[in-house]
């Protein structure tokens, strides 16, 4: 039976706390992937050259 | 004392993904709109429209700065969730290689693989016909990558049970990532878009690369910077030598 490497408690994570990492990558979506939409055309534009410099499919 | 509550680890990520955002906003400003900058004089002079732009040049600069930081903290908080949830499974001795160990993987499933496939291009490339087929490959790609990421953790942990050391594990444990990585490469499908001819290719290379650096600046920084918000400022008095 081979030991645990190293003994660290486990940090107790709520179920909401992925409710975090849902807002978040949301959050990312909205800011760099969002096309077509009037509300998304202001978001795009403003992050436009954010979206190129980070790589995310644009035009 | 090492955080030992999810709000403990969840305010350092926080902080460190507001570095590592600056310093991606830094990258973006210094390395990356330089060759926007040729892309979009290339774009002037193919454009018959005088369409007026949203936003001038000098907002959209700051826009994509301010987008950086965002996005840095937001994936920030997500690792650090992560980070809390699978702390004590991770395979490194201290929180900073544990913090380093999903910096990198972060790295790779986020930034290193979508590029590899579907390389960051500069404006005037994208068919704006095409761009929600791209972003479908390119979001799928990620979650496919998280999934063989993940798989490649299951199968290090189901090793667990026999007398191997660990490292053994390990080199299993990156083999069948690198071996699924690869496969998801192999497998999804080509971006539909072919480069207009007008972008010379040394433009093309420059900014690939200047985007990677960017993403690099923001995951190195983040790694680095978690990791140090994690190790105890003092060592206590009764390990040292």
């Amino acid at each position: 039976m081979a030991a645990p490497e190293v003994s660290v408690t486990a940090i107790r994570v709520p179920v909401t706390a992925w409710l975090i990492v849902a807002f978040a990558l949301l959050a990312v979506f909205v800011l760099l992937q969002l096309n077509s939409t009037a509300f998304a055309e202001q978001i795009h534009e403003f992050t436009h050259d954010g979206r190129h410099a980070l790589g995310v499919p644009c035009h | 004392m090492t955080p030992s509550t999810l709000g403990a680890v969840l305010r350092r990520a926080a902080l460190a993904g507001l570095f590592a955002g600056l310093a991606a906003a830094l990258a973006a400003l210094l390395v990356v709109e330089p060759r926007i900058d040729d892309a979009l004089a290339i774009e002037a002079a193919r454009s018959t429209s005088d369409e007026e732009p949203l936003f001038g040049r000098a907002t959209q600069v700051f826009g994509g700065m301010v987008a950086a930081v965002a996005v840095a903290v937001c994936l920030a908080l997500v690792v650090g969730v992560v980070f809390a949830r699978v702390r004590h499974r991770l395979p490194a001795t201290t929180d900073f290689g544990r913090a380093a160990l999903l910096a990198f993987l972060g790295f790779t499933t986020f930034a290193l693989l979508p590029a590899l496939k579907y390389p960051a291009n500069p404006p005037g490339v994208g068919d704006p016909d095409t761009v929600t087929e791209r972003t479908v490959q390119y979001l799928t790609l990620i979650a496919a990558a998280v999934a063989v990421t993940w798989l490649a953790f299951l199968v290090h942990d189901r090793l667990a049970a026999r007398p191997w050391p660990p490292a053994y594990r390990a080199a299993v444990g990156v083999a069948v990532a690198a071996v699924g990585y690869t496969a998801l490469l192999m497998t999804w499908p080509a971006s539909p878009d072919s480069v207009p001819a007008d972008i010379p290719a040394a433009l093309l290379w420059d900014f690939r690369l200047a985007s990677l650096a960017e993403l690099a600046a923001l995951w190195t920084v983040f790694g680095l910077g978690f990791g140090l918000l994690l190790t105890p400022r003092r060592i206590p008095a009764a390990t040292m030598a």
